[in-house]
């Protein structure tokens, strides 16, 4: 199944690698795409623990606490490291 | 000071923001008996600001504390070249006040600490939050609940920028949304051409809200990133444990 993703917020620069779309297995959890989302990025960048991570408009929780959920065929994959800036 | 109608030099000024669309006559009178702070008023804060006052929300609280330096004036359009190395509070409150007799404009000189946020919460029906640190953000959030009036908390990085909207008692907080502080950035990358994009979008949800017109954007979080040409809106979820407005609902 392919879904999409949009990885946006702080350092966006630093995440060209991210492909705008995955192929993943079947049933695959928004750990195992988050998990490739990682490995993609070059080495030594990682994505900050309090990036906002939702499913289709839905906010799980941040990167390093969220609600798993099963993913499915066209959902979109939202990753936002947080801003701040005045 | 509460009116129970609008003058007829207000009504001549506000022609083109009432009617079909935009406010009808009682929302622009709601905006007048309103009191909005904006905290801060650099390059979101400022453009929130200046909309407030010319789109005549009556008083218009401002904090903001500091020097104008010269890398401000890339986004800080209250600023001038006159004012570098100066003060800025000063300068920004008299530009604002020069842009609507009929607004008054309150200046804080300083970021208020826990106390004077929450003080100052009590005063008013709305918080636009546009600080550069997510500790004066989450003390922002947390005055807003309080004293049960909504937030707007308006950010930016780069050719980027989010906002939140928060209604207590019914939507997520900032901290439901950031339940571990981030880390703050202080000399972030950023273009001012986002700063007033975001800042006037801020604003617009602060009229919206108080003139009760529209669909305010509560619960959600709106990411602007003009680096990618995208727009995405996420649900946030409240966090039931949240330590901040769990118990207060």
């Amino acid at each position: 199944m392919n879904i999409r993703v949009i990885i946006s917020g702080r350092h966006y620069d630093q995440l060209g690698h991210v492909p705008g779309e995955l192929s993943l297995e079947e049933g695959a959890s928004v750990d195992e795409a988050l998990g490739v989302i990682q490995a993609a990025l070059p080495e030594g960048n990682r994505l900050p623990p309090s990036c906002l991570v939702a499913v289709s408009g839905q906010h799980l929780g941040t990167l390093a606490s969220h609600q798993e959920r099963t993913l499915t065929e066209g959902d979109e994959l939202v990753v936002i490291a947080p801003v701040a800036g005045g | 000071m509460r009116v129970s109608e609008l003058s007829a030099e207000e009504l001549g000024r506000y022609a083109r923001q009432i009617g079909p669309g935009v406010l009808s006559r009682e929302g622009q009178l709601r905006l007048r008996n309103s009191t909005a702070l904006v905290t801060r008023v650099g390059g979101m804060g400022g453009p929130a600001a200046l909309a407030l006052v010319m789109a005549g929300v009556g008083r218009v609280i401002v904090a903001h504390g500091g020097e104008l330096i010269s890398p401000d004036l890339n986004r800080q359009v209250l600023g001038s070249e006159a004012g570098l190395g100066k003060p800025r509070m000063p300068a920004f409150a008299e530009y604002l006040r020069t842009m609507n007799r009929f607004v008054e404009v309150e200046a804080i000189d300083h970021e208020p600490d826990d106390e004077e946020a929450r003080a100052l919460a009590r005063r008013c029906d709305i918080i636009l939050s546009c600080p550069p640190s997510f500790t004066e953000r989450l003390r922002l959030n947390r005055a807003a609940v309080a004293a049960g009036i909504p937030l707007v908390d308006a950010a930016q990085w780069g050719m980027s920028g989010t906002l939140v909207v928060v209604q207590p008692g019914r939507t997520a907080c900032l901290e439901c949304l950031y339940p571990e502080e981030p880390d703050f950035e202080e000399m972030f990358p950023v273009v001012g051409a986002i700063s007033s994009a975001i800042g006037a979008l801020a604003a617009l949800e602060a009229i919206k809200i108080l003139a009760r017109t529209g669909t305010p954007l509560f619960g959600k979080l709106w990411m602007i990133d003009g680096f990618q040409g995208r727009s995405t809106i996420v649900d946030v979820a409240r966090n039931e444990h949240c330590p901040c407005c769990a118990k207060a609902c």
